[in-house]
């Protein structure tokens, strides 16, 4: 029976997964915002980044057990890295038309998925939870430990992110290189290099949503796909290259996905997902949260 | 010009002979099946570019469709007990229909929301074959699907079923070519290349639009019979984002907004099947080719074919180069 402590539990699951679907979906608008770039392998850099952090949990490099605090550094840095790479990959891409933008991007994604299994196997795993399965009771309501974790970080990494935009002399470079590339290059803001940041950090807050998934998920090369969509799905939803859009984009999917999961269909929940962001997009392209979006050509 | 033509028939001939000779020039029945399903694929990228590459509509549900007429097909004939030759048809019907179903929010989306909205409508067709067990037996797929009969004669080895697959691909392959050549062809590249122009000058471009994606349906749906009554089998996770990539890249590599771009595009399955003694770096392979083809040579193997040709005529005339149509 839907209770009202099960109907808040699911809105709090919801709101813990929706969290790592946001910071998938800022990866999405980030980019977009600085290079016209659709990153089709966005997903895929999800899951390769969650691998960059749980070998090190697991024992897989050397037999190292690092703690998942470390792990969680350690994974964000390297997938940072990756992103600085891939940026100079797609650099030649954001100027050729979508069609190769989109080929070249899925392409770039299959070869990262097939890396992985090359590497790690088809076989995923799972990773045991750092904070232990017992779930806490608060007023009837059972949460998971991680889940409070997701919530936390989550929430940190997104004011973070805000306030680095807004604050920082380097953040403000990023946003002016993403407003106008040419008058941000005369002004001397170092265009390449804003934009290889963007990658970094777009890259760095799916790899911390992938970590945090970890323990509540099963990890194998394959877990990008959905995710890369509904990510995608959760940008779109608040306004492709919004910030906040992004944010309310995923925590929305997150929810929706709980509810519908809990009492339509489990099976079904993607493709209902899949509808209501085809609708979405049907009856208000520019997204719900209605912020113009950034016109790319 | 007389001598041209006169050219241009003795090459036709002698590439309708290098086809129909093909079969026996393979040592074995691995390689004839690759040559039948490169035949299918050349029927998937010319529905692919129909819509993507001649009416600028992304369409990235293609895969799904294929898989859908393949299921449309099989449920006729193994549940129905419907006769192939009228089930070809119909699947390829069907399917049209809801191809243009799927091109309906191409009237209110473009660009990369064109894209996701088609990759989200495809993955709701897969989760239905996945999910609705009673009519698709789900995840396991159905087996024993009939080999089609003709006159009593059952199509059933690779050998006999490459020459009704080249007949059906030439088929697919002319009547694109009369859709191009005519009025709708040109409506459909008024409305890739400026939809505002396309409607000020009266073209209906909705019409178009939904057209496109439902010759692509059509297109797919005859592939997905094709296939289904070839391998005996249908599962829908041969149809999923996978054999979607592959449709692509080999779309848009071998030339978008050119029919002969498809066939030759269709080549690359046999470059993906050639890296398959490399297991599981395959695809990281074929990644990384598609990746580089994207980089340097952006606009496809036609692309690179004419600049080539181009190249050797100048050489050949004496003449500086000039900036000619490609």
């Amino acid at each position: 029976m839907a209770t009202l402590p099960i109907i808040v539990q699911i809105l709090v699951g919801g709101l813990g997964i929706g969290g790592l679907y946001a910071l998938v979906a800022l990866g999405y608008s980030l980019l977009y915002r600085a290079m016209g770039l659709v990153n089709f392998a966005h997903g895929s850099i999800y899951m390769i980044g969650t691998y960059f952090g749980m070998i090190f949990y697991m024992g897989m490099v050397g037999g190292l057990n690092l703690p998942y605090g470390l792990c969680f550094v350690l994974g964000v840095l390297l997938t940072g890295i990756l992103g600085i790479i891939l940026e100079r990959v797609f650099r030649p891409l954001a100027d050729l038309d979508l069609m190769l933008m989109l080929l070249g991007t899925i392409g770039v994604g299959v070869v990262i998925d097939n890396l992985a299994i090359f590497i790690w196997g088809a076989q995923g795993f799972a990773v045991p939870r750092p904070l232990g399965g017992k779930p806490l009771k608060i007023a009837g309501v059972a949460i998971q430990p991680q889940m409070i974790l997701i919530l936390l970080v989550s929430a940190v990494l997104m004011v973070a992110l805000n306030v680095f935009l807004k604050r920082s002399r380097i953040g403000k470079g990023m946003r002016a290189a993403a407003q106008d590339r040419e008058i941000a290059a005369a002004m001397g803001i170092p265009v390449n290099l804003t934009n290889a940041l963007t990658f970094a950090i777009g890259s760095g807050l799916a790899a911390a949503a992938g970590i945090l998934a970890a323990p509540i998920v099963y990890v194998s090369p394959a877990m990008g796909g959905g995710v890369g969509v509904k990510g995608f799905a959760a940008a779109i939803l608040g306004g492709m290259g919004s910030i906040p859009g992004a944010i309310v984009g995923g925590l929305l999917i997150g929810v929706l996905e709980g509810y519908s999961s809990a009492f339509i269909s489990s099976e079904y929940t993607p493709a209902i997902l899949y509808a209501v962001m085809v609708a979405v997009l049907m009856i208000k392209p520019s997204g719900i949260v209605g912020e113009t979006t950034v016109e790319k050509v | 010009m007389k001598i041209q033509t006169n050219r241009r028939n003795l090459l036709l001939t002698a590439g309708l002979i290098a086809l129909i000779a093909a079969p026996f020039l393979t040592t074995n029945n691995y390689q004839l099946y690759i040559l039948n399903i490169l035949g299918i694929y050349i029927l998937l990228n010319i529905g692919l570019n129909i819509s993507i590459g001649y009416c600028g509509q992304i369409n990235l549900a293609v895969a799904a469709l294929w898989g859908f007429g393949a299921y449309v097909s099989t449920l006729l004939t193994v549940d129905l007990g419907i006769n192939f030759w009228i089930a070809l048809p119909l699947s390829g019907l069907i399917t049209a229909v809801l191809g243009g179903l799927i091109g309906l929010p191409s009237l209110k989306v473009r660009s990369h929301y064109l894209a996701i909205v088609t990759i989200a409508l495809a993955g709701i067709i897969n989760m239905v074959l996945v999910n609705e067990r009673e009519i698709t037996r789900g995840a396991i797929g159905i087996m024993h699907i009939p080999s089609p009969k003709i006159f009593g004669f059952e199509i059933a080895s690779e050998f006999h079923y490459y020459y009704f697959i080249l007949v059906m691909t030439i088929i697919g392959y002319l009547f694109a070519r009369f859709i191009i050549d005519h009025r709708i062809g040109r409506n459909f590249i008024a409305v890739r290349d400026d939809y505002v122009a396309a409607q000020a000058m009266g073209v209906n471009t909705a019409y178009y639009q939904i057209l496109a994606f439902a010759i692509s349906g059509l297109y797919a749906g005859i592939a997905g019979s094709l296939y289904a009554h070839k391998i005996n089998y249908v599962s829908p996770d041969i149809f999923g984002f996978h054999s979607m990539m592959l449709i692509l890249t080999m779309t848009l590599i071998g030339g978008s907004g050119n029919i002969n771009g498809s066939v030759i595009g269709a080549a690359l399955v046999i470059l993906n099947e050639s890296l398959r003694e490399f297991e599981d770096l395959q695809l990281v392979l074929y990644g990384t080719a598609v990746v580089l083809i994207v980089l340097f040579f952006p606009e496809g193997l036609v692309g690179l074919f004419d600049r080539i040709r181009q190249w050797l005529a100048n050489r050949r005339k004496k003449i500086p180069v000039s900036e000619g149509t490609p």
